[in-house]
């Protein structure tokens, strides 16, 4: 069956499976593609979790913003493998409706929740209540929640996993970071005692997370991914600024070719997008079990050239142009980091560090820009707001 | 100095709507600010706390004024948030009480728990966080009751609230989207029971609302409640029966042998006003 009548099928409507059929894609070498048996429902992707061993469907399920366990329970029917909660959403109020939602399928499906505590008891105590709200004797993976520098990784929190671990509270370790990946991961890559990353990651993010991710899958580690839907899925607010994918990401089958393009990565062994309602876990599915297409490329490079007067691809012809000396890719990268990858303080770290005589250039004072782009990058615009992000 | 000039700001707070509602550590004597006041809005909230932020922006918040008061070895982390309007501010208070823990009244609802405050009044959120372990419940009322009286808006939970039976009551939130899970219940209360769900949307386009939720349903059989009415049957939300009255969608889904949606629904019809 070819793609379009895998669509077709899919499109006649979600005659979705109470179990599915597994296919099984580990190998970078042989990306994975939807099974074709027209005479059946569609069928997720499964993959291995790095070195857990736990085999987990590339489609998992957020829950951090359900509205309704029903969407749980019905996305567990459907064969979703892998839910993620957290201690602190909604004071834990969040675990006990995903708990109830998950009570029939415990045994089958992968559960994970995280700990904000910064100190080893706090983080037990933790533990110890998100088991008692999960209604389960132990989770899969217990995240350190939002960790950004290898320096929040203290020994006294990896000692609260490995204790969590020798109790039979927690099966594998993990570690959750929505900023710094670029340093942090390569970090985890080499913890012996973390399984499981999860980072954010999607098709608008900095490459060096691409290239992180894969060291570590290499290394054996399991790959999460989460804000896969780069601010497109809902709102786009609530990092640096108003998310200038949210609107643009509104074209019929934007979200699903921006999932699918998280999932065809082999280094992700999993995703957790967000899924509010019946509707949304029903889109995510069908966008799931396709396999990223020409026409999904097709769809995000016409997003790229949309975005391309704020995105730098970082060729450096622009190099030596700005008479002010600036190092104009650096800013730009800067100003990326928090308009477009949502990591606003580490655009201001950076753009903190330039030399002085850097810092204090407002491109607004100048008349007329030096630097012209080949690529149609509006540079002066992108290094005027980053002066106005960063500059105190 | 720094102090009153903090006070002096929540109380001008409070008098001019317009200003923003900070918090104080002198409201509560022996208490001393630690560290520079902190404030966000909805694009930077994610700096203060990554991982959960995306909750608070869901429930419409607008910004966030913070100070860390310490006394001896005890640190209170303060935090007002402006959600917008009074309905959100207590829609993410209701999503974030544990109704198995008693109320403690501080404005419109307020609940402590041995390191934890959280209340709502007006538009506002208040919560606090208390440091290290132990019982910091005292400290923490006297807090509340200082916040309560400097923290401007209504002291009356949303009228809704009322609408929903007490008893077997588990919790009681506001849904800011897809009620029951469904998209086409954009917005409203929903009460989890022992028993079931029941819920309250409103809706100006309430009767196309009803339409929708008859085609999502499929096989209904009308029912004699408010405008309209259908019971159906649903594989995750089981027994149903959905009202409508004026502009409000209500219903309750009933998961449990025993309970009849039809006269619970009735019931719920009659208590809206």
């Amino acid at each position: 069956m070819d793609s379009s009548s895998r669509r077709t099928f899919l499109a006649a409507g979600l005659a979705l499976p109470a179990a599915a059929s597994a296919t099984t894609t580990d190998s970078p070498q042989t990306p994975s593609q939807a099974p074709v048996r027209p005479a059946q429902a569609p069928s997720f992707q499964y993959r291995t979790l790095g070195k857990t061993g736990l085999k987990v469907t590339t489609v998992g399920f957020g829950c951090m913003i359900t509205s309704d366990g029903s969407v749980v329970e019905r996305a567990a029917d459907l064969g979703i493998t892998y839910f993620d909660t957290a201690r602190g959403y909604q004071q834990g109020n969040n675990e006990r409706m995903v708990g109830a939602a998950l009570k029939r399928k415990r045994n089958q499906i992968v559960l994970s929740t995280k700990s904000h505590a910064a100190t080893r008891a706090d983080a037990l105590a933790d533990l110890d209540t998100s088991l008692k709200e999960l209604g389960t004797d132990h989770v899969d993976i217990w995240y350190l929640h939002a960790k950004s520098r290898p320096d929040e990784i203290t020994d006294e929190l990896i000692d609260a996993q490995q204790t969590a671990r020798k109790a039979g509270k927690i099966r594998f370790a993990g570690v959750s970071t929505h900023s710094g990946q670029p340093e942090l991961i390569p970090f985890l890559a080499k913890h012996e005692k973390i399984d499981v990353i999860l980072t954010a990651y999607n098709f608008a993010i900095d490459p060096a997370v691409t290239a992180a991710i894969e060291q570590a899958a290499k290394a054996g580690k399991g790959i999460v991914a989460m804000k896969v839907m780069a601010g497109g899925s809902r709102g786009g607010r609530g990092r640096g600024g108003p998310n200038p994918n949210a609107e643009k990401l509104k074209k019929p089958g934007a979200m699903a070719a921006v999932l699918r393009w998280v999932t065809r990565n082999p280094s992700v062994h999993t995703t957790i997008p967000s899924m509010t309602d019946m509707e949304q876990l029903e889109e995510n599915i069908r966008a799931g079990v396709l396999a990223f297409s020409d026409d999904d490329a097709k769809l995000l490079a016409v997003h790229r050239e949309v975005i391309r007067p704020f995105y730098c691809n970082m060729c450096g012809q622009c190099d030596g142009m700005c008479r002010q000396g600036l190092p104009v890719r650096d800013v730009l990268r800067f100003r990326m980091y928090a308009d477009g990858y949502g990591q606003f303080a580490l655009g201001r770290e950076r753009f903190q560090e330039l030399p002085a005589q850097h810092a204090a250039v407002r491109c607004s004072e100048c008349p007329g820009c030096t630097v012209a782009c080949p690529h149609g990058v509006n540079v002066a615009g992108g290094l005027i707001r980053a002066q106005e992000l960063f500059a105190c | 100095m720094l102090k009153l000039a903090g006070l002096v700001a929540l109380v001008a707070g409070a008098a001019v709507a317009a200003e923003p509602v900070q918090p104080s550590c002198s409201l509560v004597p022996g208490w001393t600010q630690s560290g520079a006041p902190r404030s966000y809005d909805a694009d930077h909230l994610f700096e203060y706390m990554d991982g959960n932020a995306e909750g608070y922006v869901r429930y419409n918040f607008q910004e966030m004024h913070g100070v860390t008061c310490k006394k001896g070895d005890i640190t209170f982390v303060v935090d007002i948030s402006d959600m917008g309007d009074a309905d959100f501010a207590y829609g993410w208070f209701s999503a974030n009480r544990d109704l198995r823990t008693p109320e403690f009244r501080v404005g419109m609802g307020g609940q402590i728990v041995p390191r934890r405050l959280i209340f709502a009044k007006g538009k506002y959120y208040v919560e606090i966080a208390a440091d290290p372990e132990g019982d910091h419940t005292a400290a923490l009322q006297a807090f509340a009751s200082a916040l309560d009286r400097a923290v401007p808006g209504e002291t009356s939970p949303p009228g809704a609230l009322g609408w929903f039976p007490k008893e077997k009551l588990q919790s009681l939130k506001l849904a800011p989207e897809s009620v029951l899970g469904l998209r086409i219940l954009e917005r409203g209360y929903v009460a989890q029971y022992d028993y079931g769900k029941a819920f309250v949307v409103m809706d100006d386009a309430a009767s196309e609302v009803m339409t929708k939720l008859k085609q999502r349903f499929g096989q209904i059989i009308p029912a004699k409640i408010a405008d309209e009415a259908f019971v159906a049957t649903d594989q995750y939300l089981g027994r149903m029966c959905v009202f409508r009255k004026g502009r409000y969608v209500g219903g309750y889904a009933i998961s449990a042998d025993g309970a009849d949606p039809v006269t619970l629904a009735t019931a719920l019809a009659a208590a809206i006003k």
